[in-house]
């Protein structure tokens, strides 16, 4: 199948690390770098509140309000005004594992009370995207760790392909504090610590190559993206340390959740995304 | 470009309130039958509403060694055994590899979470808590040990997942697939909607004057995908196609002209390779709230144009309720089933018409009737619209 090019990357991170100057000099995909907040030293990276104005924004979770920051940090990385993904010509593509806990807990444990319950659903991460940004056209929602995000960017490449869409976001949020007590209750099925992420990866039509592969494995899930675990974000920080290592050539991403093992290999040969990395 | 490969719908199995197989589910959907009642597995003496449309008894499977604990994954699996009832399809006749499960949920397994955060400790609790639970825990059922997927675009789901699957199936990376939807009755959702107010007191009355409101169900719906060259024996029919858009508008409430709907229709036919004028029958997604009915005329009535006025259209969950993550995959079934075997089930409830909703809603009894292509419409919270395209057999 064709490949997509890739057109920006934005990426927050509960990580400490700063922008790594790609081969022109921009960066290797946009991040928002807000300090590093140690949760109660439960090994979880977590990332703040990014306070966004607007009444609107008032009950708006914190895992909706990451999505529409990866956004604009992916809108920062490829110089673009939110006009140029307006519309029914973009697809929004949406994956995660578990970023849907905190507002599920909130709701079951009425804290404050006043978790709309609308929020508790995992589709209206992508939907604030889709309101703040006017995208309109295709949408898919895949619920799973890192293979399900090679998935969804092997779906991206094959609505491009088909001409279903002229580009397709791919965003990831994982979020992790609300829910530490449960997670150390699973303490070793996880690769600590686990790192807040939300990335948002725009395509476009390319000319390279793609393939997708998955198989049973047994272990526990992660990818191969540094120290710690991310889940569905995974892949897309891969992807981001495989533009700032700006050496070209192919990429190939992988992960691992519940029973799944999952590669994507992918050549973005006419990736014309700043910071030209291939 | 190339027609895209045929997937066929070989065989379908449920478990709903109105019927533990398919074929109770459809001789209840022709004869009027509803499975609304009061709620009785959970607390809901503190809600404004009580009654829906609830499994009293899974009765089909007698030993659940082996499967969580877990509402929604005995729901899915309740539903793959009538399935592989009717298909043989347990043991896995294909290299369990070549076998994919695809799943859509609004709430996964949430239920889970809420007795977990009630401090039950029971193993397990957590990962079926995930959403993509429930369908990895059919896998092991099945015994498939192809790719495990799960989708939530809210009350769409079932639509994606059929998507999803035949996507698989045409891509090559497996040769069948087990997909369609479920959502169990859990306090969670019932509050929620409670609090919504987006419940009625009365009868679910899609697209009648009265209707105030819907009722929220259970149920689980899976049926085997498989490319049309590979397809042996009898078919319920053939997915042509599937569309989706968003509506970019409000998290929970529809786009007031139905705009994301219409695009998703569009999108369908487009996809099937078939034009408005080919369409037979529409399994509308009619909630019975007055918004949704009202928009999804609108919005049928654009992407129609004069068809929508000449087509049978019905909704079926004035007879078992909402059952979110499984709506969409019931509704197509049922369009099959239509087809195969010439009756329309009718709107339960629906007894004086709307004057927005001015559109043949199929009122009072099922109708002969033998629809070739149908359109089956889902919308969800999120703004998230989709469409199948089906062809009966």
């Amino acid at each position: 199948m064709q490949a997509p090019a890739i057109r920006a990357l934005g990426i927050l991170s509960g990580e400490v690390r700063s922008a790594v100057p790609s081969a022109d000099g921009g960066s290797a995909g946009a991040i928002c770098g807000p300090e590093t907040v140690d949760s109660k030293a439960l090994d979880i990276l977590a990332l703040p509140r990014p306070d966004r104005p607007g009444d609107r924004f008032r009950r708006a979770t914190r895992e909706c309000l990451l999505a529409l920051a990866a956004v604009d940090a992916m809108l920062e990385d490829g110089k673009a005004s939110r006009e140029a993904i307006a519309g029914e010509r973009t697809a929004l593509l949406y994956v995660t594992a578990a970023a849907y806990g905190a507002s599920n807990r909130a709701f079951i444990e009425q804290r404050g009370g006043v978790m709309h319950f609308a929020y508790t659903a995992p589709a209206v991460v992508p939907a604030e995207v889709a309101i703040e940004f006017g995208v309109t056209g295709p949408y898919g929602i895949v619920i799973g760790g890192a293979p399900a995000t090679l998935r969804a960017i092997e779906q991206a490449a094959r609505l491009l392909a088909a001409g279903t869409c002229d580009r397709a976001l791919v965003l990831a949020v994982e979020i992790f504090e609300e829910c530490a007590d449960l997670y150390t209750r699973h303490r070793r099925s996880y690769r600590w610590p686990l790192v807040e992420t939300a990335a948002c990866l725009w395509l476009e039509r390319g000319a390279g190559g793609i393939s997708f592969e998955s198989a049973r494995a047994r272990g526990r899930a992660g990818g191969a993206a540094g120290p710690g675990e991310r889940f569905a974000a995974g892949p897309l920080v891969e992807l981001r340390e495989w533009r700032a290592r700006a050496t070209g050539g192919p990429v190939e991403l992988s992960g691992r959740w519940r029973g799944e093992q999952a590669r994507l290999q992918w050549s973005p040969e006419n990736s014309h995304a700043r910071g030209s990395a291939a | 470009m190339a027609t895209p490969e045929r997937v066929v719908i070989a065989a379908a199995g449920v478990v709903t309130p109105i019927g533990q197989d398919l074929e109770g589910f459809w001789s209840s959907l022709v004869t009027g039958a509803s499975g609304i009642s009061q709620i009785e597995r959970v607390r809901v003496d503190d809600l404004r509403v009580q009654r829906g449309g609830e499994v009293k008894k899974l009765g089909r499977i007698k030993d659940w060694r082996g499967v969580p604990d877990c509402r929604a994954s005995r729901l899915l699996i309740a539903a793959a055994d009538d399935l592989c009832a009717q298909t043989g399809f347990r043991p896995l006749p294909l290299d369990p590899a070549r076998v994919g499960v695809v799943v859509g949920t609004a709430l996964g397994g949430v239920e889970e979470g809420e007795k977990a955060l009630a401090g039950d400790r029971g193993r397990g609790r957590l990962p079926q808590a995930l959403y993509d639970g429930p369908g990895w825990a059919l896998a092991k059922w099945l015994g498939a040990r192809g790719p495990v997927i799960t989708v939530s675009t809210a009350c769409a789901s079932g639509a994606t997942a059929m998507a999803v699957a035949a996507d698989l199936l045409r891509a090559g990376e497996v040769d069948a697939v087990v997909a369609g939807g479920y959502d169990a009755l859990c306090r969670f959702v019932l509050r929620g909607f409670d609090a919504l107010r987006s419940l009625t007191r009365d009868e679910v009355r899609p697209f009648d004057r009265r209707r105030s409101g819907l009722l929220l169900g259970e149920a689980g719906a899976l049926a085997l995908l498989v490319r049309e060259r590979d397809a042996r024996g009898p078919r319920l029919g053939t997915l042509l196609g599937y569309g989706s858009a968003s509506d970019g508008f409000h998290i929970a409430a529809p786009e007031p002209e139905g705009r994301g709907l219409e695009r998703a229709v569009r999108a369908a036919l487009a996809d099937a390779r078939v034009s408005a004028a080919d369409v037979d029958m529409v399994s509308a997604h009619g909630t019975a709230t007055p918004l949704n009915d009202r928009i999804e005329t609108a919005a049928l009535k654009r992407a129609l144009g004069r068809r929508a006025h000449e087509v049978p259209i019905n909704s079926i969950k004035g007879s078992l309720g909402h059952t979110m993550g499984a709506a969409a995959a019931l509704e197509a079934f049922m369009c099959l089933l239509s087809g195969q075997r010439g009756l329309i089930p009718p709107t339960l409830h629906l007894e004086e018409p709307d004057p927005e909703c001015d559109l043949d809603y199929v009122p009072g009894q099922a109708r002969p009737a033998r629809p070739r292509i149908m359109l089956s419409t889902s919308m969800g919270f999120g703004g998230c619209n989709g469409a199948l395209i089906l062809e009966a057999a």
